[in-house]
Order: C-alpha cells, then structure tokens, then sequence
C-alpha cells in the first residue's frame, strides 16, 4: 500500500505541475497575441487603433497622425512615406502597422529582418478600409470591437444612403487641389463615398485613384457638383476658380463649395462621418430639416419644383 | 562663315511660321474631348461648353504652350554660345530654382486674405506665380553677384554657380516638402512637376511680354554671338564688348526664364534639344538660328502639351514627361552622331 500510495503522490503532483505549467503557457500565449507596444505607420492606422479603444498602447505614430488630438502627443517616428526605422526599433514595438500601398516594402522587410512583427493593411476601398478595422481589432486580441466599429459605421452609411434614395444621381467632381487640378479617380475608396452620397464621380472611369483632369473635360462632363476637399494644396478660393466656366451646372447654381477635412480623404474609421459630409453637399436638400412632419416634403426628390 | 542669306532667312522662317499657325489651330482643335466648331463661335457669349472649351479651356494654353516652348529654345540657343558648352540649357542659370522655392513658399506660406491683391495683378486666383516670379529675380541677382569677378561675367562661374545655387534650392525645396502636409506635398510636387494649364489670358499676355522683349533683345545681339562662338578672345578682337554682351544675355534670358518658370514650373528638355536640332537642320548663324528656334520651339511644345492632355485621357500626364521622353533619345542620337562624325574627319 505504501508503495501505491507513493506513485498516487508523485502522480498528483506531476499532473498538477502539467497543469499550472499549461495554464502558464496559455496565459503566456493569450498575451502573446495581444501586443501591448503599437507602432502605427498612417493616419487612418492610428485612428482605427484609437476608435478600437486602444490608443493607449500606441507607442509611436506618424507626424501626419492628428487625429484624435492625444495622438499629437505620442512619439513621432516620421514621415507617412519615409519613417525612420531606427526610431521605430528603439521603441521596441511588438506590433507594427502599415498600409500596403504607402509603407516603403524595402523598410516593412528590413523591420520583420530585425524581428518586429508587421503588418500591412491595404485601404484601397472601402470593403478594404472595412475588413482592415476587423483584423487589427484581431491583431489586437478584441475581435468584437473591430465588429462593434464596423457595424457603426455600416448603420450610418444606412442611413445617408436611405436620406439620399429619393434624389436623382448628382454628377460631381471632388478635386483635391486646383493648380493643377487633381481629382478624385476611379478605383478609390473616395469614388466609393460619392457613388453612395448619391453623387457620380465624373472620372470615376479613369484608371488611376488620383489624376490630373484637364479643364475642358471638366467642361465636357458638366458636373453638377464641384467639391474640393483639398488641404491647403492649393488655397485658391475654388469658387473663383471656375468662375469663368459657366456652362458647368455646380458654376451657374452654385454648388461649387470647398471642404477641406481628413474625413472625406482619410480610410479610417471616420468614413461613415465622411460620407455624411459628402452627401450633405451633393444633395444638400435631403437634409434639409422637414418643416411639417418627417415624410412632408423634404425637397429631396429633386428636380421637382 | 557664310554672310548670312536673305532668302534662307524668310524661307525658313516662312515656313515655321505657317507651321506654328497650323499648329496652333491644330492642337486647339484637339483634345480628349471632340469639339464642335461651329458650335462653339455660335454664341460665344452665352454659357456654351463648346465656346468655354475653345477659348477657355484650350486656346490660352496652347498659346502659353508657344511663348513658353519658344522662349526655352531661345534661352538655350544663347546660353549654349555664351556659356560655350553644348549642354547648357535654361534651367542651368540657377533661376529656375529660385522660381520654384519662390512659388512653392507662395504655395505654402502666403495667407488666404491676400488673394484677392494678386488677382487683380495677374488675373489669376493665386499668389503662386507672382512669388514664383519674385523668387526668380532675386535668385538671378544673387547668381549674377557671385559670377562677377573683376567685373566681369565669368562663364565658367556662372555655369557652376547655377547648377550649385540649383542644388541648393533643390535642397530646401525637399526640406519643405518633408515638413509640409501630406496634401501640401503633393501638391508641391504636382506644381513642380509643370503644367501649362491656365485660363487667364492676362497670365498668358503677361508671359508673352517677357517672352517677346527678351526674345527682340536677343536677337538683336545675334551678330555678337556669332563671334562669341568663336572663343571669348576672338570675339573681343573683332570688336564684340564680350563683358557687356554677357551681362545683357544673362539678364535677358533669366528675366524670359523667370517669368516662364513662375508660370509652367519647370518644362525640360526644350531649351536644351530644339537648339541643336535646328543648329543641324539651318546652321548655327545666330541670327536666323535664334527666330527659327524660337518659332519651333513653339510648335513642339504645342504639340507635346497636345499629346500630354490627350494620351491617358481623362487623366492629363505632366507635359516634362512628353517633352524628356521624345527629348531624350533625340539628344542621345545627337551625340551619336556628333561623336561619330568627329571620328571621321
């Protein structure tokens, strides 16, 4: 008896050994996959890390990244396009997030050579802006949020989509600078939001994402509305600058009206809000506040007088 | 050197000249968007997109597309005499450099309010060009300074002081495109890139002012340079003040530059290839060389910016692109051919 219960002894204590070790190790594997040191590469990178609730694990962004206002405050580590790598390797990142289109491939290799781990998320539209919000709310070990974020942002293109249903297509133009004039293209996330603004981007079949448009097509296409969202790339007063042209309908009634703001431009989480923007001056008349009763004639059927 | 011949001179320049009129109404007949003529003069007045893509859209570009084509040709005929080296070319005078910090410090500094001030001025709605301007006069002041030694307009001096005072404002210029904004950057690079797009036919009035001005004053110094080209000494025995004559030139071609730069931004390869194609084609007597340049400097460019809004339409490429990609093999060839000939004398 003596001897069975010395090998009941020494089981128990094994096993219970093999259990706090694997308790260990899952926990070790839990925070494993929960980096708590975040290095983001792009605007709209930061303000999905700070939509997702965890801005405070950011160690270190871009001099671009200016929203939300506590992500002025943290370390810089460069430009969007050029980042210095020694300052990101010195901030001992266990997670680094860059965009797929922007970060240097040649910097993203150098940084997994020097065994940080990094990801590239790619932006280029709008599903793509979606599903990149779900995987770093995965990377960053709290999937729901990343669901919780994107389910927000689909109720509200919801409902500018149903507020801008009524009203007949709007073709527009959105320029990001005027000298020379750099329009929004096809195959862009922004090309995406004015289609669901209710609007038709004039060089929505073009090519590129971003190009040069010369004037005379924008007089041939005729847009209906002209926005230019641009950044200080060009402070001239847009109304001024198409003055001159006035067989272009957003000319003679004046739809021509200047917005500059990162929501329009930026594949964040703020695209929903974006969208918003732009619809609110593609079809301004839709969000008019109904003067009797909500269904009473809003005007946003258009051309009706 | 064979007395220069009046009938070479209006034939040649005949010519060109009936080429460049064609090719202005040519290349403002065409474009990415089909136009309908006889729509577009019938009422010129009323909101009409054919008339506004005519004579708004078109014409005023294809005209600058001229002053500015023919103005780097000219500019490169005489900086090739006068600097003695065949690579010589507008924007090796350090003044193009100025013109771009100046706009882009317009682009970036320059506050809202004082618009209005510069539409007046120049009939446009930016201070860009103005600035541009402004730059390329003082960087040519500075230029000048540091190539006067003893008095005099060191050519030597003045080819390394631009290309450095370039390298320079290069410098500063990529400093300011890395501590702008994103959208500031770009566009910064857009504008330097070039672009002879523009409505304002008070900009387009403006440049040819310049262009002509310096142009005449150019061509009135064509017998000089002739001699100039025979080397410095020579041409100072045969009674050429080759220090007056250097200042003049220099002054001339850098205010032509300067104010073409502050329009377009830097257009390449004209200044540098027209010249020596038509130094093959009708010799090197600067006097029928200068216009006929001039004449077909216009009509390249012209046809360059016609291709360059047309080629990947709706997107327009910038007009540097056309103008270095067919400029390009064509100088390649030129050395070719250059070498190959002195092998064989």
């Amino acid at each position: 008896m003596k001897h069975s219960q010395r090998i009941l002894a020494v089981y128990i204590f094994l096993a219970s050994v093999g259990i706090s070790g694997a308790f260990v190790a899952f926990a070790q594997a839990a925070s494993g996959t929960q980096p708590q040191r975040i290095i983001s590469l792009a605007p709209s990178v930061t303000e999905t890390v700070f939509a997702l609730g965890f801005g405070n694990r950011l160690v270190g962004v871009t001099t671009y990244c200016d929203f939300p206002a506590e992500a002025q405050k943290l370390p810089k580590i460069g430009g969007f396009m050029n980042p210095s790598l020694e300052v990101i390797v010195a901030k001992r990142p266990d997670l680094v997030i860059g965009v797929s289109s922007a970060t240097d491939p040649v910097k993203a290799r150098e940084m997994e050579r020097l065994g940080l781990k990094v990801t590239l998320i790619s932006l280029a539209s709008v599903s793509d802006i979606l599903s990149s919000i779900k995987s770093i709310a995965r990377l960053l070990g709290n999937p729901a949020a990343g669901e919780n974020l994107v389910r927000n942002i689909t109720r509200q293109f919801e409902k500018v989509k149903k507020r801008v249903a009524p009203a007949p297509r709007r073709s527009t133009l959105l320029a990001v600078g005027l000298r020379p004039l750099v329009a929004v293209g096809g195959k862009n996330f922004v090309d995406e939001l004015i289609t669901l603004a209710g609007g038709e981007n004039i060089a929505g079949n073009a090519a590129q994402p971003w190009l040069n448009l010369p004037d005379e097509y924008v007089v041939a296409r005729a847009p209906q509305v002209i926005i230019q969202a641009g950044l200080g790339s060009d402070r001239g007063e847009s109304a001024k600058h198409w003055a001159d042209l006035k067989s272009i309908p957003a000319v003679k009634e004046q739809r021509v009206y200047i917005y500059p703001s990162d929501k329009i431009l930026r594949p964040g989480p703020r695209i929903g809000e974006g969208l918003e923007e732009i619809a609110r001056l593609v079809h301004p008349e839709c969000f008019a506040e109904a003067k009797s009763g909500p269904n009473k004639g809003s005007g946003c059927e258009g051309s009706r007088p | 050197m064979k007395v220069l011949d009046r009938r070479k001179m209006i034939l040649v320049n005949g010519v060109l000249l009936v080429l460049l009129a064609l090719s202005v109404v040519g290349c403002a007949l065409l474009g990415p968007i089909r136009l309908d003529l006889s729509q577009a003069f019938q009422n010129i007045f009323a909101p009409n997109p054919d008339a506004e893509i005519f004579f708004r859209a078109r014409l005023p570009r294809v005209l600058l597309g001229v002053a500015i084509g023919g103005g780097m040709a000219a500019c490169g005929v005489v900086l090739q005499a006068l600097l003695g080296n065949p690579l010589a070319c507008p924007q090796m005078l350090g003044v193009s450099g100025g013109a771009s910090l100046g706009g882009i410090l317009g682009l970036i500094f320059l506050p809202n309010w004082l618009l209005p001030i510069a539409g007046g001025l120049l009939g446009e709605i930016s201070w860009v060009p103005l600035a541009a301007f402004l730059g390329a006069l003082l960087s040519m002041m500075l230029v000048y300074r540091f190539s006067l030694f003893h008095g005099r307009l060191h050519p030597y001096h003045l080819l390394l002081s631009g290309v450095i005072f370039n390298s320079f404002i290069a410098a500063i210029i990529m400093f300011l495109n890395s501590i702008v904004d994103f959208y500031q950057a770009q566009g910064l690079l857009f504008w330097l890139m070039g672009s002879l797009s523009t409505r304002a036919y008070l900009t387009v009035a403006f440049i040819w002012a310049y262009v002509i001005f310096g142009f005449l004053w150019l061509w009135a110094k064509g017998l000089s340079l002739n001699l100039i080209t025979l080397g410095e000494e020579a041409a100072m025995q045969l009674g050429v003040e080759t220090g007056a004559l250097q200042r003049q030139v220099f002054v001339a071609s850098s205010l032509m530059i300067g104010a073409m730069v502050s329009v377009s931004g830097m257009i390449g390869f004209i200044g540098l290839m027209v010249p020596h194609a038509m130094r093959l084609i009708i010799g090197s007597d600067h006097r029928l060389l200068l216009p006929a340049s001039f004449l077909a400097g216009g009509i390249f460019l012209c046809w360059a910016d016609t291709l360059a809004r047309t080629l990947l339409a709706p997107a327009e490429l910038p007009v540097g692109i056309i103008t270095a990609f067919f400029g390009g093999p064509f100088f390649l060839f030129l050395l070719y051919r250059e070498g190959r000939r002195k092998l064989t004398l």
